[in-house]
Parts: structure tokens; sequence; C-alpha cells
């Protein structure tokens, strides 16, 4: 099999591209996305390669785009729509927890919609084009959430996201758009909702990690059994909402569980993964279970603000080699 | 265009609508006051005419959102007595299986979209909806139900802009009913009419005494071909009264006497039977027997639907996701 190079937004391309592709009822829209190729440049030439009447761009107007996906949803078409930014979710929230959350639950009609959401800060993008609002979204009922962190994975998951008949947030991190390469295959391989995967095994301890912090984690593991030895595991949650639960389980066996997240720490995903494993798995642990998260603060501009704020490979590396003493 | 030869504009069936609704209401209060109604009650006792009017302006693949005061449309769209009793009293059987309550509740068969309590909200869907039926190729129309409270948030402007951009065909009906819970229409908008707000989305703005169904169904008949043959959303600011409290929790102070007196005297049904009688098209014999074959029904349904089962508590996690 043939291989080569892309990067994570490459990823994400290619999956859009097969999917309105395949399914003549994706359709694609959100501000700026058409001619212009949207912020970030992932639809670039789609407009042309799918026509005005599946790449189209809106009013600058969260609600009436999220609103108007979920009734196309409900009339047999499967809407894409990408916020320009995650943090712009906030303006139409009611959409996603009210609306396309409960219709199902309330009238059995699937909500088939997918909301892509770039996200996540370590460029410069301040308190309103950094944020990182997976908590809240999985906080909704009747709501998936998945946050790949591989461009392979984010080529498959959108893929799988676009096709499952909920509706489901898309997270991609900015950060990772071309700062991450992997070599993949021709094909896309198809990656259900809802699985974890180890990306780098390990048996002294555990990261529980997502998003760009995969990659910062993978980094911290690889100096830490540089300079100790220790084999640290890494698991990418990849799905948010369902939580692979089994495969969080199954990682604390290692008995020391760093969890890591640049989302704000109070009510953040990890403390739902601590949780869980201090319900479930507590016999394995060795040590209490340790969170690294951004601090409860707006996310800030300055380099060295956010620096500070921002988890990263040192900062990383000293919570793994201090829970390793533990 | 205006064509009222046709059966589904038929002003008897009109008629018949909003007695429906009307008698359907009146029980549902009843029951509330009986303390057999779980949670509050809303009604839109004296606000028939619109919701029945668009029923029959449009054809059986449009949609509609209605909201709270909007009986009369879950009603024209064909929901009986017992669909909306098993909802007021959140039996099994209901159309959201006892999972919502009282008015959220619709049939998508039926081209009738599940309010949420959010004002507004509904609007943005109905419009979507209505682009995707029209990319399938089906000329389908929309029409999306507001208040002058409702008319007041972010989500109408952003429906309504959004649509006219798209020209997508959607008559958005802003129901003027004076009061939005206690807050009277002066602290909702400056404008004289909420009509005067079409042009500054570029699109045509419709008065409309919101109490001559009659008067209501020409004009939305006429709308409903003109924009599904000229595809373009229009709005149509109908002035009505809210007739009782924002639910009967609500002893309706708030309310002038002689305000209410003055659309009392202008009941809907009262309009519509007076004119029907007048020229010919209703008899005195056909009213009644209409009036006493309704109360029969809605009578029976009611009863029926009480000895129904409530929901079965084991089945509370069923259905927060669709299989995937």
């Amino acid at each position: 099999m043939p291989r080569r190079e892309i990067t994570y937004l490459q990823g994400i391309r290619e999956g859009l591209q097969h999917v309105l592709r395949t399914h003549p009822e994706t359709v694609l829209f959100g501000e700026d996305v058409a001619a212009f190729g949207g912020a970030f440049k992932m639809t670039t030439g789609f407009l042309d390669a799918f026509g005005a009447d599946r790449v189209f761009d809106t009013p600058i107007a969260e609600s009436a785009m999220l609103g108007a996906a979920i009734g196309m949803a409900t009339q047999g078409l499967k809407p894409i729509v990408e916020l320009q930014f995650a943090d712009f979710a906030t303006t139409a929230l009611h959409q996603l927890l009210n609306n396309a959350g409960t219709l199902h639950y309330r009238t059995g009609v699937p909500v088939p919609l997918t909301v892509r959401a770039p996200c996540g800060g370590g460029f410069g993008g301040g308190p309103f084009h950094s944020e990182e609002l997976e908590a809240i979204f999985c906080h909704m009922p009747g709501i998936k959430v998945v946050y790949p962190a591989f461009p392979s994975d984010a080529r498959s998951l959108i893929v799988s996201a676009v096709l499952d008949p909920n509706p489901v947030i898309f997270l991609e991190n900015k950060f990772l758009y071309r700062h991450v390469k992997e070599d993949v295959e021709t094909d896309i391989a198809p990656v259900p909702l809802g699985c974890a995967r180890i990306c780098r095994p390990g048996t002294d301890a555990t990261v529980v990690t997502y998003g760009a912090m995969v990659h910062t984690a993978i980094h911290a593991a690889e100096t830490v059994a540089h300079e100790t030895g220790a084999e640290v595991m890494v698991l990418d949650l990849r799905s948010l909402k369902p939580l692979d639960t089994q495969a969080i389980l199954a990682a604390a066996a290692t008995g020391r569980v760093l969890v890591l997240h640049e989302a704000w720490r109070t009510c953040g995903l990890g403390a739902e993964v601590a949780a869980l494993i201090a319900e479930q798995a507590f016999h394995h642990l060795d040590a209490p279970v340790r969170r690294l998260t951004a601090p409860d603060c707006p996310v800030p501009f300055a380099p060295e603000l956010e620096a500070a704020y921002r988890p990263d490979e040192p900062t990383v590396t000293e919570a793994l080699l201090d829970l390793l003493e533990t | 265009m205006n064509d009222r030869t046709r059966p589904n504009r038929d002003p008897v069936t009109l008629l018949r609508i909003m007695m429906i609704s009307r008698a359907i209401e009146e029980r549902l209060i009843r029951l509330y006051h009986q303390g057999k109604v779980y949670g509050g009650a809303y009604s839109g006792v004296g606000q028939e005419a619109p919701g029945a009017a668009a029923c029959l302006a449009g054809e059986p693949h449009d949609l509609y959102a209605p909201l709270i005061r909007n009986m009369s449309v879950h009603v024209g769209r064909g929901a009986g007595p017992h669909h909306l009793f098993r909802q007021w009293l959140a039996r099994a059987s209901s159309p959201t299986r006892g999972r919502d309550g009282n008015i959220h509740h619709g049939d998508l068969s039926a081209g009738v979209y599940p309010m949420i309590s959010h004002l507004g909200a509904m609007l943005p869907v109905v419009t979507g909806g209505v682009m995707a039926r029209r990319r399938r190729g089906i000329p389908c129309i929309g029409f999306g139900f507001i208040g002058d409270g409702g008319s007041s948030t972010g989500d109408f402007h952003e429906a309504v802009n959004f649509a006219a951009v798209f020209d997508v065909p959607v008559v958005f009906i802003i129901e003027d009913n004076k009061f939005a819970y206690s807050t009277p229409t002066s602290r909702q908008f400056r404008c004289a009419n909420l009509a005067d707000r079409a042009p500054g989305y570029g699109i045509e703005g419709h008065r409309a005494d919101g109490n001559d169904a009659l008067a209501l169904l020409d004009l939305l008949a006429r709308l409903a071909d003109d924009i599904r043959a000229r595809p373009r959303p229009v709005l149509v600011a109908v002035d009505t009264m809210r007739m009782r409290g924002h639910g009967e929790h609500d002893d309706f102070a708030y309310a002038p006497r002689e305000l209410l007196e003055s659309y009392r005297a202008r009941d809907p049904i009262a309009v519509c039977r007076d004119a029907l009688l007048a020229d010919g098209r209703l008899t005195d014999e056909q009213w009644h027997a209409l009036e006493a074959s309704i109360r029969t029904e809605v009578d029976q349904a009611a009863r029926e639907v009480a000895a129904e089962p409530a929901p079965d508590p084991r089945t509370l996690l069923e259905g927060v996701y669709a299989p995937s």
C-alpha cells in the first residue's frame, strides 16, 4: 500500500472531501468557507469541486447556522457546519444543548449533524480564539464529542462523525493543523467514535490525554524514558463522548495516572477521568490520580503569559517524574 | 391565486380547526384546575386564527414551527385530541413518550417541528428544513411562529436575516398578543408595528387582524402561493390578544379589563362563524352539529387518554442517542 505524509489539516480536509464525494446528502457551510476556503484554508477548492448548493457561506449568525443545520438534518441532509472558532459556539449553545441534543430523545427523529470547531491555543489567539470548550460540550446529553490528535485519526474520525446519526462536535486543534504530520495509507481506515488508542505503550505510568497534549505527552514520555528508563503509556482518548471507559480503566493498571488537558481545570474532562478511575480502578492505583491542566483563567495573549498558562513538555515531564516517585 | 374553492382552503374547515383547538384547550384548562395535568397549562385561547389559517394556506409537504399559543397548527396538521391529551397528560403513548410536556411536541411526519422553550430557536430550524426539502426538489415552504416577546430575541433576527439572504420561502408570523408573560409590548419594541421591521431585512411586511381568520386565510394563502412560486421570506405581524394568563397559574391581573373585553368582543371563532352564517356558507344547524360533535369527540378522548398507562421508568435512558 503506497503511503504519503499528510498534515493534521490535510487529514481533516481529505476526510471531508471523501464524505462529500461519497454522500451526496452532505452539505458544508459556515463563515467564509466557500470561495475563501475557510479561515484556515481547510475547504479551499471545495466550492468548485462540490458546487454552490453544497458548499456555501452564511451570515455571521451561529445560532441560525446551527438551527438551520438541525432543520436540514431532520429532512434528509447531513450538514457539516464549520464554526470559524470553537469559541463562537457559545453564541449558539442553546441550539446544541436544547435543540440538537434533545430532539431524538423527545421525538425519535435523528439529527445527523456535524459541527467542526477549531479550538485550542499556543499561537497567540488570546481569550476568544483559543478556548477549549469540550467540557461544556461533553456535559450535554445527546451530543457526541470527538477530538483527534493525529492526521490519520482526524481523517477517519471526521468521516465517522459525519456519518453518525447524532449531533457530533468535531474539535480540531488549530496548533496541530500544520505542526503534526504522519504517513498515511491511501485508503481511509474506519475508526469508530468512542474508541481511545494507546499511542505509546508503557507499564510504569499512564498519561490520559487528547488533542495537542497527546504530542506533548509523547515527547515528555520520551524524555522520562531517556532520563529514568521508566516507560510511560500515553492514551489518546480521541472521542470525549462517549468516553472509552474500558480503555481508561485498563490504562489505569499501570498504577500511576496523570490526566492532561489544555482546557480549564474545574469540572474539566480530567475531573471526569479521575473520578472514573477512583470509582472503578482504585485498587490498581499506587498513587493518587494527578491532573495537569490549564488554570482557571481566561486564555491570555502575551506569549510569556500563554506559555505559563498552557501545559508544555517541561511541565508534563516534571509532573511525570514527580508521579513516578510518589 | 386566492383560491378558497380548493378543498384544503374550505372556510368551514378553518372554523372547525379553531373550534377543535379551543375545545381541547378549554378541556385542558379544566383538567389543570382539577389537578389532573402534570406541570403547567398553557393555551392559545383567542389566538386560534393565525395557526388555522396557516395550515389551510399550506400544502401537505410544507413545514411548520408552532409555538406555545399555536394549538391550532397541531390540530390543522392532523393531530387529534388523543394525541394532544396524551402529551399533556404525559402518557407512555404521548408523541414525546412522556419525555417532554405540554406544548413541547410536534410531528415531523406531518411537517410540524416540536418547539423548545428558547424563543426564536425554532425559526432557523424551520428555515433549514425548508432549504433541505427544496434541495430535494420538494416545493416546500415554511411557517414560523413567534410572539411579540420572541421577536426581541437574537434568534428571530438571525433567522429572518438568514432566510432573506438565501431567499428561503418562509412566512414568519409574529402574533402580537400584547403581553410576553407579564411584560407589555412597550418593553419589547419601539417601532410602531412589528411589520415595520421587514424592510430592514429587505423583505415584505404585512399587517393583519389576527382575530379575523377568513381575512388571514386570504392573506396567508396569497403569500404562500406567491413565495412558493417566487421563493423568499415574508413577515406578517398580526394583531391579537392573549385571552388568559401566560399559563393557568397566572391570574393575569396585569391585563387591563377594557383591553380584554375589546378582544373578547372579537373572538376569532365567533367572528368567523358569524361571517359564514351571514353569507350562507354555514347554517345554524351545521354550527350546532359541529359544536356538539367536537365536544363529544374531545370529551371522549380526554376520558380514554386518562386511562392510558404512564411511561415506564425503565425507558428513562432510551433514545438519548440514535443508534449508530
